[in-house]
């Protein structure tokens, strides 16, 4: 294994496999891209292309070449993460400037199909129909409807430019209530319906001023009055029973559909840019920034108390138990594994029912009364106290591995400068292991910064001073913000954008900072 | 692997050539914290157990020694009456495997690079790394989402409710364990690779047959953290996960306690306890290599 | 407290409706299974062309799975009903737009304000006759802006359960009553009612309406008037009094929750219980000798009326097969079969009339639930709903703790009134 010399025939005969390997490789590589290309063309999938294009040309610029070392190894992860990662890191900070969210996720005129087709009304009394769809041509229409009225047994025809008649007798076979032939007509079949079914759906076969018939469902038609219009030409919106007129206007900052009066008429609004408006409403939004710092505080002691708590136990437990003469250490270590293969989400709910007052578990057994959920003191011990639970695991596993890495001769020569056990501990061995996991915590203090979870599933940020509701006793800045932006009349996924970046901005200052930090670690190292 | 001499100087002795104080000074007390942690640890544990002995099955008529005894959530759980639960044992399985594979494969290359090559925007790739997964993720959802639909309609084989498709989607944080792994590689004397080199090895050479075999406990390590990490997931896979037959363990089972908590807590603690074992088998086995003396290998030079 | 068990019904909507961010919980409308029954072991595999796909929570996904197979069957077509493991509201909504979602959904009435100001339904046609078989709570709930966007087919609301056993007064007129007899039966607690660290207006909906609060006020054409907020009104406040009294006599306390509610009745420690149709399995499992009342309100001030909550298929505005979508529409309200199917499954309490004549021999309880759900009033299904849960159920919690009733309420008014407005 530690053989540092390779024989030279040995090296001959990796290369020829390796470059049989590489051969196919790009080989395949560049048959996925022949295939895939023309594909996400015909798609108009131009994310995805764009993608493809670029992945192809770094794995041959990469691949093909003896240049560019650390390339070969990094992109392979580096693929993934900009694709997977960065990319809709990238696309949130878009919606960060657009008002989607609830109301506003589609495009203007589909907000507009949904307004005039909800408006739909069928005629109290009407008849039904039994409905054969029938074209000359093509499956794709043009469509003309047959229908047999369904308490009375008359069959009718019509379509989009022909008003409702009766049919001719011997132009059609009806049979069960149904037309099934008619003269010159290919008939579609249910499946046909149903896949053309939006098509169908635009033929309103006219029966007076006001009423259409339209297709129901595969083989029913009803008859309907349609009462809101579209008018392409002045972009209005017309109420065909009142001659009430609806034109876009700007409501709260977005466009939508507004009556006479400019107040909003219907809900559908569509996805729209809106600049910085998200931005500005973080900032100038009272209770939030009122609140702000609060959260910020508790956010930052949260981060920070669960990494040096967890990480506090996870080395204690990991030094205490790095002994060969410990009988049992194995049960030891596993059993301590125990929390971290509990997925996190089952564990949190577990834990807030032990904090109940009355009847949780902790009370019960400790015989205090503590209102655990109910004091904001309390609270933020509990979730410290379950994190601590959940973490301590992964910190002892990163240690006790980070201890067999410490070269045993470390030890040995403090111990032979008359170091006692734990000067040797405290002096050598936990700088050392300072070096290979400060990053990691670094990146846990991250994690921690929005750990959205731990807080919502445990206390759910809560509990709430009296005349507070914006944030709770144990609201850190993430799951605060987050209420704000779904506490509305829906999620609001444009403004929770904005705190995203605003909050992955604040992270990034806090990690650069500690980074240089781990830098002197480095250093020293 | 056999066990490591981790203090040499140390004369494994049997206990009874020690005096009492001695030890506990030196062994005895490691006990006690042991046994403490043990008891943090278990008690949770011991509730989720018990409740998923206890027939009723409800919050309040669990406690943590259990007074009734039955099988009965683990054989509904394992029967398919409350969903195929081998199967999304079998998902799990191939998730899990595939991406915590992956995901310390891809790690480690890039940990190499990082650790022992030298190039412009080493120190800066390694920043941006840190802070793309800052990013509170729980947002980019939707995006991911919208992308996942765009590439299904290419590759359906990729699309959504497929498991190749969350696989990839969770590949995303393949280079998640870079600052872990780079901080061994760290720690491993660079003389044993120039060697190597001056031998006239090539880089790939170095690090496939020097470095990766002294890697052993660390690589073993990411790969049990990488895999608890995914097994975890709930989030995104309850969003991209629909048909019963593509869902993973978290996914399931966090649809049944989120549909009735007081009633399922039986049937979900004997998920939570089926969805432990696994992992501390895994862990018996990772156990040699996380802690198994591969290290002399490195300083034996 | 963290799922609300009431899963179904609303509370979904009180919180972040967030494609799957981190709400998780709360609106816990689903999960795991759907494979139908427990003969299978495993599911069979969604086809993955299906004419019809149908998206629920666990439980209606398991109701429906056989009856909506046979439908298809009978029609020629393949069905696939599909649960979603969480958020079931927003993750439909979300894959609708993407064009990635289902034909069908099953859902509460409530959703109905957000899923049309997404576009992400179609407004049913339901013939006149199929109007006529159902009760008129059902109809109203899925009737928004004077257009029908659901065939509703189950109704749930909350009533009282009285132990008999720790009470000689099942069926107590007044909730003074209630506390009386509660207290002098010798229970643990007089009254097991849902009420949380975070507080429960749906819960509380009873107590609220009784003493005179209201949470929107009504337009001139019957809907709800989103700028006429009920919460910090007079109503409120005297509610918030009546709570807080209740609170100090120790009868509401924030440790009972929706995870231990129905176990304190259950294991014979509540005299009284307040829950829904859901609590029915566990109680007669626990074999409480049990009665069953609508909740009595406060002794002189008005009629207590919980919420009511109508289960009802929406056809989606994407759906690739609408049409088949409209024919099962149509099929469910032409005969009441395929729901009484579904009734085997998940007792739920049936809007259609007929089929409550039908059960209410074999299933007297579940049709009473029906019954109570007349005189309730429909859970708001404006999407402003959303921006009151979280104040309201903060500020009742806060006042059973001790707080003033009169700022908390005028506090939360103020924070939804906010919040509506953006």
């Amino acid at each position: 294994m530690t053989d540092t010399s390779a024989p030279a025939h040995r090296q001959r005969t990796t290369s020829t496999t390796a470059l049989v390997v590489k051969i196919l490789f790009l080989g395949s590589v560049a048959a996925a891209a022949v295939w895939l290309i023309p594909l996400l063309i015909g798609l108009k999938a131009w994310l995805w292309l764009t993608f493809t294009v670029l992945t192809v040309a770094a794995i041959f610029a990469l691949y093909t070449t003896k240049r560019f070392i650390p390339g070969k190894y990094i992109f392979p992860g580096t693929f993934f993460l900009v694709v997977f990662l960065i990319t809709p890191i990238i696309l949130t900070v878009g919606y960060s400037f657009t008002n989607y969210g609830d109301g506003s996720r589609g495009t203007k005129q589909e907000a507009i199909n949904s307004i005039t087709g909800n408006s739909v009304q069928q005629v109290d009394g009407a008849s039904r129909y039994t409905l054969t769809v029938g074209t000359k041509g093509a499956v794709e229409g043009p469509y003309t409807f047959f229908l047999v009225d369904q308490s009375t047994g008359e069959a009718f025809t019509g379509s989009a430019e022909q008003p409702l008649e009766p049919v001719e007798e011997d132009a059609v076979s009806i049979s069960s209530g149904r037309v099934t032939e008619a003269d010159g007509f290919t008939l579609l079949k249910p499946r046909e319906v149903n896949d053309h079914f939006r098509e169908i759906s635009d033929v309103a076969v006219t029966v007076d001023d006001t009423t259409a018939v339209r297709i129901l469902d595969a083989g029913t038609a009803f008859q309907g009055t349609k009462v809101l219009q579209y008018d392409e030409a002045k972009d209005q919106i017309v109420n065909t029973a009142t001659g009430e007129v609806f034109t876009v206007g700007e409501v709260g900052g977005e466009q939508a559909f507004v009556d006479a009066d400019g107040k909003r008429a219907f809900s559908q609004s569509w996805l729209q840019g809106v600049g910085f408006d998200n931005y500005s409403r973080l900032f100038t939004n009272g209770s939030v920034g009122a609140q702000f710092l609060k959260a910020f505080a508790w956010t930052l002691v949260f981060a920070a108390g669960s990494v040096i708590t967890t990480f506090a136990l996870g080395l204690a437990l990991a030094l205490a138990l790095n002994d060969e003469r410990i009988r049992g250490r194995r049960l030891y270590r596993s059993f301590l594994l125990l929390p971290y293969a509990v997925p996190a989400f089952i564990a949190l709910l577990i834990w807030s029912n032990f904090y109940n007052q009355d009847y949780g578990l902790i009370n019960q057994l400790t015989g205090l009364h503590i209102n655990w959920l109910g004091d904001p003191t309390w609270a933020k011990v509990a979730i410290l106290l379950t994190n601590l639970w959940m973490g301590f695991p992964y910190m002892f596993i990163v240690c006790t591995g980070a201890l067999q890495s410490i070269p045993s001769d470390v030890k040995e020569a403090a111990r032979i400068d008359g170091a006692s056990s734990l000067q040797t501990t405290v002096k050598v061995i936990t700088p050392l292991l300072l070096v290979s996991i400060a990053p990691l915590l670094v990146a846990s203090f991250a994690f921690n910064f929005n750990n959205f979870n731990a807080i919502e599933l445990l206390t759910g940020g809560g509990p709430f001073p009296d005349n507070e509701f914006t944030r709770g006793g144990t609201d850190i800045l993430i799951s605060m913000v987050y209420r704000i932006a779904f506490g509305g009349s829906g999620a609001d996924f444009g403004f929770a954008s904005a705190v995203s970046v605003v909050l992955f901005a604040i992270t990034g200052l806090l990690a650069a900072f500690q980074f240089r930090f781990t830098k002197f670690l480095e250093d020293v190292n | 692997m056999s066990t490591s001499i981790t203090t040499p100087t140390d004369d494994p002795a049997p206990r009874n050539r020690m005096s009492a104080g001695r030890w506990f000074r030196e062994v005895g007390w490691r006990h006690l914290v042991g046994i403490a942690a043990l008891v943090f640890a278990a008690i949770p544990i011991l509730y989720v157990i018990s409740a998923s002995l206890n027939p009723l099955g409800t919050v309040s008529s669990t406690n943590l020694i259990p007074r009734a005894f039955s099988l009965d959530h683990f054989r509904e759980l394992l029967s398919g009456s409350r969903g195929p639960f081998l199967r999304w044992y079998l998902n799990t399985a191939i998730v899990c495997g595939v991406v915590a594979l992956t995901q310390v494969s891809l790690s480690v290359l890039a940990s190499y690079a990082f650790s022992r090559l030298r190039f412009a925007g080493r120190r800066g790739g390694m920043l941006a790394l840190l802070l793309i997964m800052m990013f509170p993720a729980i947002l980019s959802m939707i995006a991911i989402y919208t992308m996942i639909s765009d590439l299904g309609e290419a590759i359906p084989f990729l699309g959504l409710d497929s498991l190749p498709g969350y696989i990839v989607v969770l590949l995303g944080g393949s280079l998640g364990q870079v600052w872990l792994i780079k901080g061994f590689f760290d720690t491993i004397p660079r003389e044993l690779d120039e060697a190597a080199i001056i031998d006239g090895a090539t880089h790939w050479q170095t690090f496939t047959r020097i470095l990766l075999p002294t890697l052993t406990p660390i690589l073993a390590t990411t790969f049990l953290l990488s895999l608890v990490g995914v097994m975890s997931d709930f989030l995104l896979g309850s969003i991209f996960l629909t048909s019963d037959e593509n869902k993973t363990l978290a996914v399931g089972l966090y649809g049944m306690l989120a549909g009735d908590r007081s009633n399922n807590l039986g049937v979900f603690a004997a998920g939570a306890v089926l969805t432990m074992i696994p992992v501390i088998v895994l862990y018996q086995f990772l156990q040699k290599y996380i802690v198994g003396g591969s290290t002399s290998g490195a300083v034996k030079g | 407290m963290l799922i609300r068990r009431h899963t179904f019904l609303a509370m979904g909507a009180a919180t972040l409706a967030a494609c799957g961010g981190g709400s998780t919980e709360k609106k816990g409308a689903d999960s795991g299974a759907s494979d139908a029954g427990g003969a299978e072991g495993a599911a069979p595999a969604v086809p993955k062309n299906a004419d019809l796909v149908i998206w629920a929570d666990e439980k209606k996904a398991a109701a429906l799975q056989e009856p909506a197979k046979a439908w298809g069957e009978s029609q020629g077509l393949t069905v696939a009903v599909q649960t979603v493991a969480d958020e079931l509201q927003s993750s439909f909504i979300t894959a609708n737009q993407a064009g990635n979602g289902p034909d069908l959904l099953l859902g509460a009435h409530d959703w109905i304000g957000n899923l049309v100001q997404n576009g992400a339904v179609s407004p049913v046609q339901l013939p006149a006759e199929a109007k006529k078989a159902l009760a008129p709570v059902g109809l109203d709930a899925v009737t928004y802006d004077g257009q029908t966007y659901g065939m509703p087919y189950a109704v749930e609301c909350i009533a009282l359960f009285a132990n008999k056993k720790l009470t000689d007064k099942p069926s107590p007129a007044t909730i003074e009553e209630l506390v009386e007899a509660g207290k002098a039966g010798g229970a643990e607690t007089p009254l097991s009612l849902p009420v949380g660290e975070e507080g429960d207006p749906y819960a509380m909906h009873p107590l609220y309406t009784s003493a005179g609060g209201y949470l929107f006020g009504e337009k001139a054409d019957g809907g709800l008037n989103p700028e006429d907020v009920g919460v910090g009104k007079d109503g409120s406040v005297s509610a918030g009094e009546k709570m807080q009294q209740l609170g100090k006599e120790g009868v509401l306390k924030t440790s009972i929750t929706n995870d231990n509610a129905i176990s304190l009745f259950t294991d014979g420690k509540a005299a009284y219980l307040i829950s829904g149709p859901w609590a029915l399995a566990d109680i007669k499992k626990a074999k409480i000798d049990f009665e069953l009342s609508p909740i009595p309100g406060f002794e002189g001030l008005e009629e207590a009326r919980p919420f009511a909550g109508v289960n009802a298929f929406y056809v989606a505005s994407k759906g690739k097969n609408a049409a088949f979508a409209n024919q099962f529409v149509n099929a469910v309200a032409a005969s009441p079969d395929l729901v009484e199917q579904m009734f085997a499954k998940n007792e739920l309490p049936p809007v259609n009339l007929e089929l409550q004549k039908k059960l209410a021999d074999k299933h007297p309880e579940v049709v009473k639930f029906a019954q109570f759900a007349e005189k309730a009033e429909p859970m708001p299904s404006i999407p402003q709903m959303a921006a009151v849960w979280k104040p309201l159920g903060i500020a009742e919690a806060n006042i059973i703790g001790g707080a003033d009733p009169k700022s908390s309420m005028e506090g939360a008014g103020k924070a939804i009134t906010d919040s509506i407005a953006g």
